[in-house]
């Protein structure tokens, strides 16, 4: 194949110039300023700086919230990602089932996908407060619920309303997944299997695999820092340091608590181990789905 | 010629609305919200209609920490307001930045511009809390409240009891009574401000080393160290488990609300609290704290100061300092703070506010105002009227994350309290390098 050749005058410069300055304003930058913040000492103000190795990162390592948050996150990004993720499922192959009114039942389920994460924050508020919530109130007559004081709850509290909204997304996704498969498989799997279910399993599942790996990486990620918002207007964290995620107590040690220097250094950590899980997945994951 | 008409309109227009442009513009941020944000605007509205000079711009900018983090970042960028106004638990920062220039102390501010002040027109105790080491006034005194307790006479009468109790003896009697009765007896809404270090302050005994800070920067807390502290904790969950007292999470309002809809007998709160709870629930009366006879042998002894001070930033020019001295006093005026107290069940913070309360028979006709500058006023504190305890935001945070555990009774008191412990001191440690 020829290659085709084009004469360099710097004009491609001038035009990538604008997006490298978006870039580097709101990417590069604020990644070197982490850097810094992580590797030295420094007060609120940002005077008595100095350089401290690694002392930001031992003190974390030496504190036990940090590995608290550090559980949640990893137990909530895998709940989270397998709920939503089965839930959309199941919903974008009922849906795509549906003869009359699909648009209707589309449109609806897709609706909860442009709600903040704050926002839903706050609704899931009023239905697990104690005073007035519905869900409080049925939890509590199932089982005595109390996320005050309940990790348990807390969890259960803080995935429902994680995982409400995340659904909508996965539904979007399986449902433009599920009507890409060509309806010449579909149909010459039906001559050969009359079951529904291992149709399902053996033919669509496989095919959607694509969806799924992508969806996966949208979920942790999602669980990993857009729950945020979640987090601040629902638990806070509480009851100890249970219900905090990586990025949360980042922002509370930054943000409220002042300590650039710790803020910076698991920001860091956070980096490293979203680079790790990634690369885990493209390398053991992605090797065994097949894109046509 | 419509056009040129409409045009001379509008810079006719714009000439009239320059003229509130023309006035010094004094920045003051400040972190209340709801009804004392409210007054707030209030008091710079006043002021920029008493004088013709100078323009105060409130902006609200969310919780105490969301107005300091704010400041922070604003003063990072340089484009820092003139005032603002920083909480109890970062006032130990603010004090520490006034040998960066970040922070300009009240006298400071008088001497380098000529301004004529009186520093002494503060009440002594409220003006040393956000004092430096050499007793000069940095913080300017604003919204000074302490914690107190609310009682609902109606509960009280209605199960037969007579007196509100003084000591926490007394409210373990009466507790049983109450809950019978189908009531929650005790919620409180801040266990680190209320129940950590107040409860230190209000029985006398001191909460870090290095006297309390004042004397040393503090390296380590005392909460598994003071035997009254564990015992009061002890308490405290004995309670919980019995019912005596309903813990509503962290939130200050949900630990609220039960009392303000009639549903518990006792509330710790703040003295600013007053405001929102007049008019809404019928029957209340404003109490100081109780204290454990057993620990202080009957004595009673002030609480600290809680609440925020407002503090003057570095950065701008002559006119405008004397613009905000001129506020300042306008603040500090016996009208104006005793407006202040009034509205707000914030103490009174000036002599003159004082006495034109007493002139003027003020607590006759409002009681509930008296409890928080009979609590402050106090006397026979053998330790410092305040702390001096870097990253106290994230100590706060520390002592939060062992309450929850401990009153489910995953870790047992002394863990809990020596895990506080274990924490602060980190963060102490951390603090004390920036130094």
């Amino acid at each position: 194949m020829k290659k085709v050749q084009f004469k360099s005058n710097y004009s491609q410069y001038f035009f990538l110039a604008p997006q490298l300055l978006i870039l580097l304003i709101f990417l590069y930058w604020p990644i070197i300023q982490t850097f810094k913040d992580a590797f030295t000492m420094q007060d609120a103000f940002g005077f008595g700086s100095q350089f401290a190795g690694f002392d930001n990162f031992l003190f974390i390592f030496s504190d036990p919230s940090y590995f608290t948050a550090f559980k949640f996150t990893i137990i909530y990004s895998f709940v989270i990602t397998f709920i939503t993720g089965s839930i959309g499922l199941l919903l974008a192959v009922q849906a795509n089932k549906v003869m009359h009114g699909k648009s209707t039942y589309k449109t609806l389920l897709i609706w909860p996908y442009a709600i903040a994460p704050a926002v839903v924050g706050v609704m899931a508020n009023y239905f697990f407060s104690e005073r007035y919530g519905l869900l409080h109130h049925l939890f509590n007559n199932l089982w005595g619920f109390n996320w005050y004081e309940n990790v348990f709850d807390a969890y259960i509290y803080v995935i429902i309303a994680g995982s409400w909204k995340q659904i909508s997304a996965n539904f979007i996704f399986f449902l433009a997944g599920l009507q890409a498969i060509q309806k010449t498989v579909i149909e010459a799997s039906i001559i050969d299997c009359k079951s529904n279910i291992r149709r399902f399993w053996t033919i669509t599942f496989p095919l959607l695999m694509p969806t799924t790996f992508f969806l996966i990486i949208i979920n942790i990620t999602y669980a990993f820092f857009d729950t945020f918002g979640i987090i601040d207007t629902t638990t806070i964290g509480a009851p100890g340091s249970e219900t905090k995620t990586l990025v949360y107590k980042a922002y509370i040690d930054g943000f409220k608590g002042l300590d650039l220097g710790s803020a910076g250094a698991q920001s860091i950590m956070m980096m490293i181990i979203v680079l790790v899980i990634t690369i885990f997945q493209f390398r053991y994951i992605e090797g065994k789905i097949h894109y046509n | 010629m419509k056009k040129l008409i409409s045009i001379f309109v509008l810079l006719v227009s714009f000439a009239f609305t320059s003229n509130s442009y023309s006035k010094t513009e004094i920045h003051w941020w400040y972190g209340n919200s709801g009804f004392l944000g409210d007054v707030i605007i209030e008091i710079a509205n006043r002021f920029n209609e008493s004088q013709d000079e100078y323009m105060v711009i409130p902006t609200g900018k969310g919780s105490y920490e969301d107005n300091m983090a704010a400041t922070i970042a604003a003063f990072r960028a340089g484009d820092q307001p003139h005032y603002s106004q920083v909480y109890d638990a970062g006032a130990a920062i603010m004090v520490a930045q006034v040998k960066n220039g970040v922070v300009i102390g009240f006298e400071e501010m008088a001497e380098k511009y000529g301004i004529d002040v009186d520093a002494d027109n503060y009440i002594p105790g409220i003006k040393n809390f956000y004092a430096d080491g050499d007793g000069k006034m940095i913080g300017v005194p604003f919204n000074s409240s302490t914690c107190l307790m609310y009682a609902n006479m109606d509960i009280l009468n209605e199960v037969g009891i007579e007196e509100v109790p003084k000591t926490y003896e007394e409210f373990e009697g009466m507790a049983q009574k109450i809950l019978d009765a189908g009531y929650i007896p005790l919620l409180q809404s801040h266990s680190p401000w209320i129940w950590t270090e107040n409860f230190f302050s209000r029985h006398n005994l001191l909460m870090t080393d290095g006297n309390n800070g004042y004397d040393a920067v503090p390296t380590k807390t005392l909460f598994a160290d003071t035997e009254a502290f564990v015992y009061h904790w002890t308490k405290v969950k004995e309670w919980y488990e019995k019912g005596y007292y309903g813990y509503k999470g962290r939130a200050w309002g949900d630990n609220q609300a039960p009392f303000t809809n009639g549903e518990a007998a006792f509330w710790f709160g703040s003295a600013a609290s007053f405001g929102g709870m007049k008019g809404v629930l019928p029957n209340f009366t404003t109490n100081p704290i109780p204290y454990w006879d057993s620990v202080t042998g009957g004595k009673e002894y002030p609480t600290f100061i809680g609440g925020a001070a407002n503090w003057i930033l570095n950065g701008h020019t002559e006119e405008e300092y004397r613009g905000l001295a001129k506020f300042i006093e306008f603040m500090g005026s016996p009208e104006m703070d005793l407006y202040y107290h009034n509205m707000t069940g914030y103490a009174a913070v000036t002599k003159g506010g004082i006495e034109l309360a007493e002139t003027i028979n003020f607590y006759r006709a409002s009681p509930y105002h008296k409890a928080v500058g009979d609590q402050l006023g106090l006397e026979g504190s053998t330790i410092p009227g305040g702390y001096r305890a870097g990253n106290w935001p994230q100590i706060r945070e520390v002592i939060y994350e062992n309450v929850e555990p401990m009153l489910n009774g995953d870790i047992t008191v002394e863990k809990a309290l020596s895990n506080m412990d274990k924490g602060a001191a980190k963060l102490l440690k951390q603090f004390a390098k920036t130094l």
